[in-house]
């Protein structure tokens, strides 16, 4: 679909736009967490993919993973929020993480790659995870997810550094898509 | 380009893809893995770890106006190209040899030259590289709509966006949104008479997908060009 999207073809794009832009608001509003900055992200990395479509297959990813990056970059970038605004963030999607009935399986390779990111994340400490979920599914900056947790910052810091490491060395090891290839 | 270990990088591709990386941070970062192959392949690992996770998200419908306000920003027919010395893209490298100065006075020489029958512009630039290769046709063929005409296409941009700008006489550069990187493309805004009014160039920079996120160039200067007008505007 993304290919035919690539030849300019507008039908295949709407097609596309229907089976993904649900996914990628919940995606970008989560981040940004004002519906109509959400809905400009969206409508601006739809605009950008369109654009991309044909390069994309230079991107190496998933189409599903480049367009999720598009859109996450973007809500990332119009990241105008105060710190005062982050009380209500959703505790359970960061232990969901390691709950495997929780995994959606549409597409086996996509969820074969989730999988290992899954265990790979049940390697981490409570506080690593937790600090990664924080950051990845609701924009938290440092900052940000010290005073969610109440954590000094260094400490929250270091959890997430420490973790990401940790995450990196697993994946390469079970072979996702290891930092030596 | 500063010399950074294999362990630094991944540090920063991951605070970036994560999201914890913010601000201008973030187009610094953009800006260099733009220039090195290495930062935006570690960047394309942990976009490929890490992304994926997002597919957990409960789906939300966004409101029909979005994809409505996509279709109109990807609105336009491809139209045909017209034969001749306007789109040959032999003339327009011809051109880019010797071209600085000489070009407005050509151009004002082909706008006025031009037979009759063929639709008239209202305005028109050139767009080249610091170098002087040409690389975009910007034409206004009417009003609220810009045409541009790929003179040479940029290639694998992948992680960056252009962004058409209008240079006002005075003033800061006002945004006339995304355009295509590797073919040609169409602008249409309501407002465009009052964007491009004052305006004395055009320019193309590379921004983070989806355009500059300040409203200014952010990004490099990739190409620019003054504007010469045609006998209606």
């Amino acid at each position: 679909m993304l290919a035919a999207s690539a030849l300019g073809d507008r039908k295949a794009f709407a097609e596309l736009y229907r089976e993904t832009s649900a996914k990628l608001f919940a995606v970008s509003l989560r981040i940004v967490r004002e519906r109509q900055l959400a809905e400009e992200v969206l409508q601006d990395s739809f605009v950008s993919i369109w654009n991309h479509a044909s390069d994309y297959a230079r991107a190496k990813s998933a189409p599903t993973t480049w367009m999720a990056a598009i859109v996450r970059n973007r809500s990332l970038d119009v990241l105008r929020r105060g710190a005062h605004e982050v009380e209500d963030v959703d505790e359970a999607l960061a232990s969901a993480l390691v709950d495997e009935s929780a995994a959606p399986a549409r597409d086996l390779e996509r969820a074969a790659e989730e999988h290992s990111i899954r265990d790979c994340l049940g390697e981490l400490d409570a506080d690593q995870r937790q600090s990664i979920a924080l950051a990845f599914f609701h924009g938290l900056s440092h900052s940000e997810a010290a005073q969610h947790l109440r954590r000094p910052l260094g400490t929250v810091k270091t959890h997430i550094r420490r973790g990401l490491a940790r995450l990196k060395d697993c994946l390469a090891r079970v072979g996702v898509a290891g930092p030596s290839r | 380009m500063k010399r950074w270990t294999a362990d630094l990088k991944h540090a920063l591709a991951a605070d970036f893809v994560l999201g914890t990386m913010r601000g201008r941070a973030r187009r610094r970062f953009e800006a260099m893995a733009a220039e090195d192959a290495e930062l935006s392949r570690i960047r394309g690992q942990w976009e490929a770890f890490l992304t994926p996770l997002a597919d957990r998200v409960a789906p939300v419908a966004p409101p029909s106006r979005v994809w409505k306000a996509v279709e109109a920003r990807i609105a336009g027919p491809r139209a045909p190209k017209p034969a001749g010395l306007w789109s040959s893209v032999a003339f327009w490298r011809w051109i880019g040899t010797g071209f600085a100065a000489a070009s407005i006075a050509l151009l004002a020489f082909t706008l006025g030259n031009r037979a009759p029958a063929e639709p008239e512009t209202m305005l028109v630039a050139v767009l080249a590289t610091p170098e002087q290769v040409p690389r975009i046709v910007v034409e206004q063929p009417r009003d609220g709509m810009l045409r541009l005409r790929m003179v040479k296409p940029w290639a694998g941009m992948t992680r960056n966006d252009l962004e058409l700008w209008v240079i006002p006489k005075e003033g800061k550069p006002r945004s006339l949104g995304v355009v295509p990187s590797d073919r040609d493309g169409e602008v249409r805004m309501a407002n465009m008479g009052a964007m491009l009014k004052d305006g004395v160039a055009f320019a193309i920079s590379s921004e983070p997908l989806g355009g500059s996120p300040t409203g200014q160039p952010t990004g490099k200067v990739l190409c620019s060009g003054a504007i010469a007008r045609g006998r209606r505007a």
